[in-house]
């Protein structure tokens, strides 16, 4: 998507303060805010395998520390391991018509480091059965944890003597998914790794490590023989096994592959969610996307003469609708201090805000008391003042520009357009069904030097119509004005002719 | 290089829309695919048994500067079992057995290259420097490892193509007899 929209000339602020393209933001249709990644909760949905696509409970996924159990990365390239087939002589001796005995080893075709490299035998089952090496530090890391583990206990049963436990907000959605051998264990109450240190009253803490004095001495053919740098490992080939940490290559062994999350993407104010995907790890689709490419108006730059300070210059931009609903823009002058309204919607200050502004969720609120105290803003995000520096001044154009619904039939539609807007000749150049080309003029600030890139921005202010049917009695859409912020980067600043 | 004497062995498989310049002389059992290009312009090129030369590729046999003065013509000579795959460029003067220049590759004109080499997708040698044997060059940076082994040989892949490509291409006669 960013390359279709890239490069990222221009810039949408977001409600938190932060310019992203188009493509990376979210639009949250009940608050009418746009939304962007560092402003929405994160929250896994699901773990899964990127290689088998195999889909993990989130109990399972902490089980096996996050990693596949069937999958291999190269520990040489990062890159996935597949397993080969190697013939290995006759699988009885003895007549040698019988087929040759099938052996497996593992094979990654970008390097070509394999299994053999490094003395792994060769498994005859295709499915694995490799050889994992022991930590050899593990007895004393599952000591520690264990002691971390007793003390979050006692601190928790600490808290519940002061207090009613708080139950947690939200449920983690992949124990729901499926039952697992460690989810079914907890449930029919048999000990899970916590429950047996609940008898403990005092969390044992384990030997203290002891400083050594004495360290071994500085090999001296490091500083005789020559480096073969291809026997050393590489940092990154040392970081993969953090628990060995490899210094030669023959030391490398294949690692698991690590999981790969699905998340949902929530709003901070209302927390309805943004972006949902489906479960199911072969599914690239998505169960909610609120993305504001598919509800904000998309600003691109056709064409802008040569920028001279203190010059006007013209340019030319193009709005699309990608809405199915009309929608007129108008073109505002920026205003960088922070918009009252939108401070005020951040703080959660509900009661103050103008009545065609409320979001429609809060609107039905009386009949939801119940689950008001989930949907109160877990955070309160306080907006930051935009910190792109405008170079630039936009004449801003008295008229507005309606944009028709997005058809895509129009396309393949030779018949021409049947919108008969009346446009102003002076501001829209074109337009051709959801799609209008806009003329504005830009004048650099006077005493710029060459080549200072040249920034200019404007508010857009667009109609919003809101498609969430709220309350039975309301069937008529509601059309609101939204404003967005708008950075346009046009190049670099030239010399007079 | 005026004049082209292509010498082509029995058992070669030479398309004949292939660029072939200069004295070149083609081994049994080597197969070069249409659009491949090779350019002898310092001096003969003699390519050995049982290569895979697929399209796109260029070996283009060009001295670096500072030797072009010599009075003798060096020959390039290719060993057997290597493969070129599509659409890398190999200028280097010596070339041994079982290597594999990957696609898009790039090793150029100082780069000796022994045997059991493998170059990776989009990795470019200049520097100069002969390669060790079984040296595998892969990824962006054109990490280098060692290989236990030689890469496997191609044979099933030579096999089908030795029967598909003469039925859809003209085939350049073996014009030696070995």
């Amino acid at each position: 998507m960013a390359h279709v929209v890239g490069p990222e000339v221009v810039k949408y602020a977001c409600t938190c303060g932060l310019l992203k393209s188009i493509s990376s933001l979210y639009f949250c249709r009940y608050c009418c805010q746009l939304r962007c990644g560092f402003c929405v909760c994160h929250e896994v949905d699901s773990h899964f395998c990127g290689k088998c696509c195999e889909n993990l409970p989130s109990s399972e996924a902490r089980l096996k520390k996050n990693r596949c159990g069937n999958c291999y990365i190269c520990p040489s390239c990062q890159q996935e391991l597949s397993t080969r087939i190697g013939s290995k002589g006759p699988s009885n001796p003895e007549d040698p018509k019988s087929t040759p005995k099938k052996m497996y080893y593992l094979s990654c075709l970008y390097c070509r480091w394999s299994s053999r490299d490094v003395g792994i035998p060769d498994q005859s089952a295709a499915t694995g059965g490799w050889p994992d090496r022991e930590n050899v530090n593990a007895n004393r890391l599952q000591e520690i944890i264990e002691m971390y583990k007793a003390m979050v206990l006692a601190e928790k049963q600490q808290k519940e003597k002061d207090k009613k436990k708080q139950r947690g907000k939200y449920l983690s959605y992949t124990d729901r998914t499926g039952v697992t051998a460690a989810a079914l264990r907890k449930r029919i109450g048999l000990p899970v790794d916590i429950q047996h240190s609940l008898l403990k009253a005092k969390p044992k803490e384990p030997e203290p490590a002891i400083a050594k004095e004495d360290v071994e001495d500085l090999p001296e053919e490091l500083l005789t023989k020559p480096v073969n740098l291809t026997e050393v490992t590489t940092i990154e080939q040392r970081l993969l096994q953090i628990d060995l940490q490899p210094t030669t290559v023959e030391k490398l062994f294949p690692v698991h592959k690590q999981l790969s999350i699905k998340r949902s993407l929530r709003c901070r104010s209302c927390e309805h969610n943004v972006s949902k995907p489906e479960y199911n790890p072969n599914s690239v689709k998505f169960k909610i996307q609120l993305f504001a490419y598919y509800h904000v108006p998309e600003i691109r730059i056709v064409t802008v003469e040569p920028l001279r300070a203190g010059r006007p210059s013209e340019l030319i931009i193009k709005f699309t609708n990608p809405t199915q609903h009309q929608t007129t823009i108008t073109i505002l002058s920026l205003v960088l201090s922070g918009d009252e309204n939108e401070v005020k919607e951040e703080t959660g200050d509900q009661p103050s805000l103008p009545q065609e502004k409320q979001p429609p969720s809060l609107s039905s609120q009386p009949s939801s008391l119940l689950s008001l105290s989930s949907r109160q803003p877990s955070i309160t995000i306080k907006p930051r003042p935009v910190s792109q520096e405008v170079n630039a001044d936009v004449a801003i154009p008295s008229s507005k520009v309606i944009l028709p619904p997005r058809d895509d039939a129009a396309e393949y539609d030779d018949s021409g357009d049947t919108h008969n807007i009346q446009d102003d000749p002076k501001l829209v150049v074109w337009r051709k069904s959801n799609k209008a080309f806009v003329k504005l003029l830009v004048t650099p600030k006077q005493g710029l030097a060459l080549n200072t890139e040249i920034v200019a921005g404007f508010t857009m202010q667009h109609i919003y119509t809101n498609t969430i049917a709220t309350t039975v009695e309301n069937r008529e859409p509601d059309k609101h004005d939204h404003n967005i912020r708008v950075f346009l980067t046009l190049g670099n600043l030239v010399g007079f002719d | 290089m005026s004049r082209n004497s292509i010498k082509i062995l029995q058992g070669a498989l030479v398309c004949e829309e292939s660029k072939l310049r200069g004295d070149i002389t083609i081994g049994t059992g080597t197969i070069i695919h249409p659009s491949a290009t090779i350019l002898a312009e310092a001096g003969p090129i003699i390519i050995g048994d049982c290569c895979l030369i697929e399209e796109q590729v260029k070996i283009i046999h060009r001295l670096p500067f500072d030797q072009q003065d010599k009075e003798n013509t060096p020959v390039l000579i290719i060993g057997s079992h290597n493969v070129f795959e599509v659409d890398c460029h190999v200028e280097a003067p010596k070339i041994g057995n079982y290597n594999v220049f990957e696609s898009k590759s790039f090793v150029g004109n100082k780069v000796t290259v022994t045997n059991g080499c493998i170059i990776g997708a989009g990795c470019k040698v200049t520097q100069e420097q002969i390669l060790k044997e079984n040296v595998i060059i892969y990824g962006h940076d054109c990490h280098m490892r060692e290989g236990l082994d030689r890469p496997g040989l191609q044979t099933l892949q030579m096999e089908t193509l030795s029967k598909m490509l003469p039925n859809y291409h003209h085939i350049r006669k073996p014009n030696k007899k070995n």
